[in-house]
């Protein structure tokens, strides 16, 4: 019996398959509580599937996913996970502080202005605060949504693609607020395609057509020949 | 699990939330604009009550068809509230029929809160707007048929309304059941296949045996009172009772799929875009083409082969013939296909399209073709409002049987690459639609004729299945073709508003009733004249209808040029029209 807290993640031949299409082939991953994780492949190669199926916003064809020992998608799960996805979807009538509140509320924040205004602050939001994201340009709106991922409180923080449309003093800030969340003690998962982001991790994660090609240290081999960079 | 109140401050976070929205949106309203909607509302209300009474007809039933309505009224209603139940329970077990927000989806459902808490708010909402919009249109039909039928004007209204309220109450019901239970699509289309033939059996027994055709007892209380009918409001009531409870396990992935789609829905229906409605809806449904075709075509294209690594050599074997479709090496690495001689590769690439319709669309062609036979029997019969059933039936078959020709439509930039003009192009994708059309049209016929019970039925739907069909593809061909209309118009500006909003009705009305058109040989058929049997009566009014087909598929060969004329014209006369800036004001 298997003793010690439960893993930040763990899938268990988990499993997405559209039809006669395999998206995500049985996957079995154990990602412990505080590691970071690069998530890599080219475009199809069943990460964005795999994080979504965590974050329960997909229901896995077979097998299981959980979160901190929860069902990947219930209600303790969903308290643990922040997903940061690679579309920021938005309320079209709510301002940036507007959906802060709001998230904050919805997860039981507490004492959440001060976090706030420094992610506003970090970000370069602070002087749009008051705006509706709607009129944002694509970046603003991903750093809305980077900044309503990490002000609410979270264990995981899964995210994808979280570079596209920043520019390179938002990709910096991003990077480093990773770097505090990780120092806080949380566990991060990030898919993506940025290659110098590879060096910052624990681990690597490689997927080619929906299959697991490598797991390990990012510097143990060539990942990124691996899955076809 | 922790367990919220409702003094939760999660809960409490979403309620203010929503008031907060609807609040905005309140003060958003221009109320002269909301004023004018409930004017135009009105008016056109008003007309379709006129139309509708115009088509029932203004003369009493005698008592002989008062009572078979007595006796086959209630199955036929049952039927009907059997469709709108089955149609739930397909939207539930598709993941329906909540239309969430997008960041509702991504903020609320992913936040650690009792979904049910969460989602029953919205579907409550949208059981009540579809409840109350059914009662009025419920309230209608039993003031519709007080016109023909002994009885009270306001027990038929308050019957009507009642029974179309309750069958939308548990139409949304067994939909939430089936969604927040996860039934599935297969079951949800299976159960809902049962429910049907649930109704359908009673009206071909005659028994009351569902709660449907309990139901259908309720809407003729003004005929005669029969208390067994109040059995079948416990259905419905249950039903939504149901669905509100156990809404909250509806699958997030269904409620993002449709929250993305549901809006963009909405928003092409609004435009009048009937194509895109068209993509959305099977987008909806996961309608999507099969990976392999039901049939492939002789003469298939062949990929290249990749090229291999070197190997050891072998010894020299005879030499083969070289595979079909592929070039002989040509020491270029990848070997290239040959390029075949393809006399009508339009066609072609109709079939391609067709043979890889889902079983689904299939299905919906089939059914489509025996709903247009049945009401053409009906109006063989004397039921002449069922032809708009039938024509319509049609046209909605053949928005699907145009895919083809859509496909290019969709794809401007393509199909201007071919170097033929785009009408041309489409004339002869046309041909493979028409065909399919025509198969739809002999479903038509065979169900008439078995419902009918006389091989006349089939022979009369068989003459009649080409003209329809052409008449249905060229209408379907004309909605696609024509595409959405235009937000401004160059020659919106040198025409009165009135003639802006009769080209746009003109636009929507015309496709429908083209393929009406092909179905009206069966009037001719009904009533022979001039010593004419039925099946010559029909024939000879084939050539009209024929000429009507012809004529709409030469528009479709001309819409371009036409509407780049149009607008040329249009452009030169506003030219004349503005100021020189030379000339002395």
């Amino acid at each position: 019996m298997p003793s010690g807290p439960p893993p930040a993640l763990e899938t268990t031949v988990l499993t997405k398959s559209y039809g006669d299409l395999v998206a995500l082939a049985p996957l079995d991953l154990t990602i412990p509580d505080g590691q970071r994780v690069v998530l890599v492949g080219h475009n199809g190669s069943g990460k964005s599937t795999l994080l979504r199926m965590v974050a329960g916003l997909l229901e896995p064809t077979s097998g299981r996913a959980a979160v901190f020992g929860h069902p990947a998608g219930s209600m303790e799960a969903r308290g643990a996970l922040s997903y940061l996805p690679d579309n920021p979807v938005l309320y079209d009538d709510l301002s940036v502080l507007e959906h802060i509140e709001f998230t904050c509320r919805l997860h039981g924040a507490e004492d959440w202005e001060d976090r706030a205004a420094g992610l506003l602050h970090d970000l370069g939001l602070a002087r749009r605060a008051e705006d509706l994201p709607s009129r944002f340009s694509r970046g603003l709106r991903q750093k809305t949504a980077i900044l309503l991922g990490l002000v609410r409180p979270f264990g995981l923080l899964v995210v994808d693609e979280p570079f596209v449309g920043l520019d390179p003093q938002g990709r910096d800030a991003f990077i480093e607020l990773l770097d505090d969340a990780a120092s806080a003690g949380a566990t991060i998962v990030v898919a993506t395609h940025q290659l110098e982001y590879v060096q910052k991790v624990d681990r690597c994660v490689a997927l080619r057509d929906g299959e697991l090609v490598f797991d390990g240290p990012p510097g143990e081999v060539d990942v990124l020949a691996l899955v076809g960079y | 699990m922790r367990r919220r109140s409702a003094g939760d401050p999660a809960l409490d976070a979403l309620a203010d939330l929503r008031r907060a929205r609807r609040a905005r949106r309140v003060a958003d309203i221009d109320f002269f604009e909301a004023l004018y909607r409930a004017y135009l509302t009105a008016i056109l209300a008003g007309v379709a009550l006129w139309l509708g009474s115009g088509l029932v007809g203004g003369s009493r039933m005698g008592a002989a068809t008062a009572a078979s309505v007595d006796v086959h009224g209630a199955p036929v209603v049952g039927l009907a509230v059997a469709l709108v139940l089955a149609l739930g329970l397909r939207s539930g077990g598709q993941g329906g029929p909540l239309a969430l927000e997008a960041a509702d989806v991504r903020h609320v459902l992913l936040a650690p809160i009792d979904r049910s808490v969460a989602l029953r708010p919205q579907a409550w909402k949208q059981l009540r707007s579809g409840v109350v919009a059914a009662a009025g249109t419920g309230a209608l039909l039993g003031l519709l048929a007080y016109r023909r039928l002994p009885g009270n004007v306001l027990e038929w209204i308050a019957c009507g309304g009642a029974v179309a309220a309750l069958a939308v109450l548990g139409g949304y019901g067994l939909a939430f059941v089936a969604s927040g239970m996860r039934i599935g699509r297969r079951a949800g289309t299976l159960l809902a296949l049962a429910v049907i033939g649930w109704g359908a059996a009673d009206y071909a027994t005659g028994l009351t045996t569902s709660p449907m055709t309990l139901l259908g007892d309720v809407a003729l209380w003004p005929l005669r009172w029969r208390a067994a009918g109040a059995a079948g409001l416990l259905l419905p009531v249950a039903a939504a009772l149901a669905g509100l409870a156990v809404v909250g396990g509806t699958s997030v992935e269904d409620a993002e799929r449709r929250s993305s789609l549901v809006g963009q829905l909405r928003f092409a229906a609004t435009l009048r875009d009937l194509r895109t409605v068209v993509v959305l809806r099977r987008q909806l449904a996961q309608e999507v083409p099969r990976q392999r075709p039901w049939l492939k075509l002789p003469g298939r294209y062949v990929a290249p082969t990749a090229p291999t690594a070197p190997t050891a050599p072998t010894a020299p074997t005879a030499p083969t013939a070289p595979t079909a479709g592929v070039a002989d090496g040509a020491g270029t690495g990848a070997q290239r296909p040959r390029p075949r001689r393809n006399l009508f590769p339009a066609w072609r690439r109709g079939w391609q399209g067709i043979l890889r319709f889902p079983a689904l669309r299939l299905g919906r062609l089939a059914s489509l073709g025996v709903l247009a036979g049945l009401a053409e029997l009906g109006v063989w019969r004397g039921t002449t409002p069922l032809l708009f059933a039938a024509g319509l039936a049609l046209y909605l078959a053949a928005l699907d049987a145009v895919e083809p020709v859509a496909q290019e439509a969709d794809h401007p930039d393509r199909r201007d690459a071919y170097g033929i003009e785009a009408g041309d192009l489409y004339l002869r994708q046309a041909v493979p639609s028409i065909v399919v059309m025509t198969i739809v049209g002999l479903c038509g016929a065979g169900a008439a004729a078995l419902a009918g019970g006389s091989f006349l039925g089939f022979e009369v739907g068989a003459v009649m299945a080409v003209p329809a069909a052409l008449g249905a593809a060229a209408a379907g061909l004309m909605s696609t073709v024509q595409g959405p209309p235009a937000v401004f118009n160059s020659s919106d500006t040198l025409m009165p508003p009135e003639m802006a909003g009769i080209r746009n009705l003109l636009r929507t009305v015309i496709p429908p009733a083209v393929a009406m058109i092909g179905v009206l040989p069966v009037l001719a058929g009904r009533h022979p004249h001039r010593g004419l049997g039925h099946l010559a009566a029909t024939t000879a009014v084939l050539p009209e209808v024929l000429f009507a087909g012809v004529v709409a598929l030469g528009w479709v060969r001309y819409h371009d040029r036409l509407t780049g004329w149009w607008r040329q014209s249009m452009e030169e006369a506003q030219a004349t029209r503005r100021p020189s800036p030379h000339t002395p004001s």
